[in-house]
């Protein structure tokens, strides 16, 4: 159980996706600029992070390790998610039009998002069972999102700041993200 | 023999993309979400359906 919470802890706070790997930085910095659009950004990519890596692990241990095609995996995990993001957004426009309004309009920014293809890979190449996959399709996603949260928080904030006219728009932003990457390498000691 | 059951399985993978993106595309959006756009200004991802370039290109065409 404690090492299922370490893996989680460090997914969120020690290698968090974006500020240590800097991965899915283009809704980082293209997503920010409200904090209600980073908590529905965050929401789509929880949901659809978890949906993904679920199916690429059963087709990875149920169909590529039978068949001997493990070389395959890239491509596979690519159209998979591609795919799953088709049928969910089509599944949302059908049966749950309040949620399409509130999520239907960044399902096609996560198909972009490296970090859906990085937790399929990172399941498999860390040999996790089916638990500890579980925990760290959460755990990722849910770092994606409070960084993305706070750093929407900090950009709404700045805005009413006085920057100097060459700081404003990305390149302040990109420097409070260096900031909150070296904060958040403080939390390296504690799992 | 690998390769072919390789072969087979991305092509089927790639039908069942094919198909999601078709009913996708003529699955009617609900009332109301017909305009919706992110709040993104765009990066270097041109794929994307919410980058402005695209826009431009729907009016273009139209």
């Amino acid at each position: 159980m404690m090492e299922l919470f370490a893996l989680a802890l460090s997914a969120v706070l020690i290698n968090n996706v974006v500020l240590s790997k800097f991965l899915g930085l283009c809704p980082f910095l293209g997503v920010s600029k409200s904090s209600k659009n980073a908590i529905g950004m965050g929401l789509a990519v929880i949901f659809v992070i978890f949906g993904a890596s679920l199916i690429t692990y059963a087709l990875y241990h149920l169909v590529l390790v039978p068949a001997e095609i493990e070389y395959m995996q890239l491509i596979t995990f690519i159209l998979v998610i591609a795919t799953f993001v088709q049928f969910i957004e089509m599944f949302i426009k059908k049966y749950s039009p309040a949620l399409y309004k509130s999520l239907g309009i960044y399902l096609p920014l996560i198909t972009t998002n490296c970090v859906v293809l990085y937790v399929a890979q990172d399941n498999i190449t860390q040999n996790y069972d089916l638990i500890e996959t579980i925990v760290n399709s959460i755990a990722v996603p849910a770092g994606f999102m409070l960084v993305l949260y706070l750093f929407s928080c900090l950009r709404e904030r700045l805005d009413s700041a006085d920057t100097p006219k060459a700081w404003k728009g990305n390149p302040i932003a990109l420097v409070v993200a260096a900031l909150m990457a070296l904060a958040f390498s403080a939390f390296a000691g504690i799992v | 023999m690998n390769i072919l059951y390789g072969m087979l399985f991305i092509i089927a993978l790639g039908s069942v993309y094919v198909l999601g993106y078709y009913f996708n595309h003529k699955t009617p959006k609900p009332k109301g979400c017909e305009n919706m756009t992110a709040a993104c200004e765009g990066c270097h991802v041109t794929s994307c359906d919410n980058n402005p370039q695209n826009e431009y290109k729907e009016k273009e065409n139209v």
